[in-house]
């Protein structure tokens, strides 16, 4: 067990610095073993899974029409939700990382609200807006999200922009501003600088943010069981059709839906550690 | 070329203090001050980095006070380089002539001159990351001078660089200069670095340019002890005037006798520089008529690689330095020497506290 140290500059930056001295000792040991309880727990969850239904089930699960008009507007809905959340991530955390605004602290915390909010309530306060005035106008003037697939992408929008912008101004906070300075010196207006150094330097972070979003946008149940409703062939994703699945006894189609999720969900996490280096979420 | 007229800026507790200066075309000036004092941020004032608080930044007679950096026609290599990470050496290079809108082949067309002169043409390929401090400080160098600025601003370009490349990278930066004809303001806190390339320095202390002038006149009259000190001029006397003399004053120090030049009354700080004093075998003789002239014991020799530090007691402590093979006798610590302290060698202070 190696310690990772302070780095190094240069050529020796991918270099691990070990300190001299015993590889084992009490406090790698502590904290190795909470690694190793934490690992047992998910796959012993995951192989008994795996143990409860066979290849049948997921290959039965597949050619339902239902399900797979499920994993169709899953990966549709979502899809444009990582559109969106790129869209804002990027702008937003770059304006909270860079500028100094009456009310920074205050639009920081309410960036972080839908992270600390349990999304029911984020499905139950849509549905209670759309009953207001502003919110009926919206739906009247040709935007209706009330049970339509519109709200299941609003309601996973609002659910995980919040990650893509964190993640986003991390990024931002963490590469080198003078670079972006020194660029104006070269000849660029601010737009430039921020298209040819800010964002690309920023670039793997603000892509692993928006893939998190993604992630936990397609993992979302609650708000939409609320908001857009669950209704087979129509509004019916991935997770919701794992909640019908299971209020009807079908548990083994349930956990098949569970494994696609999980397969879909350790993807998802590669292709983040590829993307972001030494960023763990 | 450049002139800057009573510029302010405030940053917390610091502040840039009326600070004017003129920078004439083609000039190699050095801005030198210890760290803290400012320089960095006067010239990230100049390049528009930071938004003056007052006074005005013109260059070739044009107000750029309150224009975009890019507006300025400054090239600025910052202390670490600031190399574009994302980028390859040529991508680096070229950058200030794309945001421009330059097409890539006719960036690469126009930096073929400058890559050639920095000799950077095996590294056009290569990542930033792997490059030796001195290539990196050539590619920083090469992207400042892509845009054909007519001023260029080096913060500290040596100082991440090894000791024993710092004087031939130096000179190098000279070589260029005179070659290219631009303006260069050159940042550092290093006054042999200063001695080495400029052909006039400025001296900044707590957010005030305190003297401005050739390197030369500097380290003979300098404005007060606080820049001799700086300028590490080791004899600084103090003493009070006892009377008037032909051309000068006598003043009294540590026991003993000085002629300085110029009417002085009260008490005189006064300096000369190491350099400057003469050492010979001791006689009697000779400090007893003799201006200025001193038997005292040597203290201490010290190594300085290319010289030797030599400390003597005569009452006041006199430094001088030695070229080893090189002095007129031979030096032993203990022993008696003469020194002579000729008196339009000595500078006195008009403002001794800075």
């Amino acid at each position: 067990m190696r310690k990772r140290m302070f780095g190094s500059s240069g050529r020796d930056e991918r270099k691990e610095m070990t300190a001299a001295g015993p590889r084992i000792h009490p406090l790698s040991v502590i904290s190795m073993t909470f690694v190793f309880v934490f690992i047992a727990i998910v796959v012993a969850l995951i192989a008994a899974d795996l143990s409860y239904i066979g290849l049948g089930d997921v290959s039965a699960a597949l050619a339902a029409p239902e399900i797979r008009a499920a994993i169709r507007l899953s990966a549709v809905t979502s899809l444009a939700t990582l559109l969106l959340v790129a869209l804002f991530g990027a702008p937003t955390g770059y304006a909270l990382s860079r500028y100094r605004f009456p009310g920074r602290g205050i639009a920081d915390t309410i960036v972080d609200m839908p992270i600390v909010l349990p999304p029911l309530i984020i499905g139950v306060s849509l549905l209670v807006f759309f009953q207001t005035d502003p919110g009926k106008w919206i739906e009247t003037h040709g935007l209706k999200f009330v049970y339509t697939r519109k709200g299941i992408v609003l309601c996973q929008f609002l659910c995980s922009v919040s990650y893509a912008i964190r993640a986003a101004k991390a990024s931002f906070d963490s590469d080198n501003q003078k670079l972006e300075t020194l660029a104006l010196t070269l000849g660029c207006t601010p737009m430039q600088a921020f298209r040819m150094v800010a964002l690309p330097l920023a670039r793997n972070g603000i892509v692993a943010g928006a893939i998190l979003a993604w992630a936990h946008a397609v993992g979302i149940f609650g708000p939409l069981m609320v908001f857009a409703g669950c209704v087979r062939m129509k509004t019916e994703v991935l997770p919701t059709a794992i909640y019908l699945e299971l209020s009807v006894g079908r548990i083994e189609t349930a956990l098949a839906i569970a494994l696609l999720m999980l397969a879909l969900a350790a993807c998802m996490l590669a292709a983040i550690h590829r993307l972001a280096p030494g960023k763990r979420w | 070329m450049l002139q800057v007229q009573g510029l302010r800026y405030r940053a917390g507790n610091f502040a840039l203090q009326e600070v004017s200066l003129d920078i004439e075309a083609g000039e190699y000036f050095a801005l030198l001050g210890p760290t803290g004092s400012g320089k960095t941020l006067l010239i990230q004032n100049i390049c528009g980095l930071i938004r003056a608080d007052g006074g005005s930044i013109l260059i070739e007679g044009r107000d750029v006070t309150r224009l975009a950096p890019r507006m300025r026609d400054i090239g600025y290599v910052p202390q670490d380089y600031g190399l574009f990470p994302h980028l390859n050496v040529e991508r680096n290079v070229v950058f200030g002539l794309r945001a421009r809108g330059v097409p890539m082949r006719e960036a690469r067309e126009r930096i073929r001159g400058l890559v050639e002169t920095l000799q950077l043409g095996r590294l056009l390929n290569r990542s930033t990351r792997g490059l030796s401090g001195g290539e990196r400080q050539k590619v920083a160098l090469a992207r400042a001078l892509a845009i054909r600025p007519k001023l260029l601003m080096l913060d500290e370009p040596v100082s991440a660089l090894d000791e024993s490349i710092r004087q031939t990278v130096c000179a190098e930066l000279c070589r260029l200069q005179r070659e290219l004809r631009i303006a260069t303001v050159h940042v550092t806190h290093s006054f042999e670095e200063a001695l080495a390339v400029s052909d006039r320095a400025g001296i900044m202390r707590e957010g005030r340019l305190v003297q401005t002038g050739p390197m030369s006149q500097l380290m003979r009259r300098p404005a007060d002890e606080g820049i001799a000190r700086f300028l590490r001029i080791e004899n600084i006397f103090r003493g009070r005037a006892i009377s008037a003399h032909p051309g000068g004053t006598i003043v009294e120090a540590g026991g003993r006798r000085i002629a300085v030049p110029g009417q002085r009354t009260g008490e005189v700080v006064f300096m000369i520089r190491p350099t400057d004093v003469e050492v010979s075998p001791a006689s009697e003789e000779i400090e007893a008529r003799g201006e200025n002239a001193f038997v005292g014991e040597l203290a201490a020799i010290t190594e300085r690689g290319a010289y030797s530090r030599l400390e003597f007691n005569a009452g006041i402590t006199i430094v001088t330095y030695a070229i080893p093979g090189r002095a007129h006798c031979v030096f032993e610590t203990g022993g008696k020497y003469l020194m002579t302290l000729p008196r339009e060698a000595i500078h006195v202070f008009d403002n001794p506290m800075p």
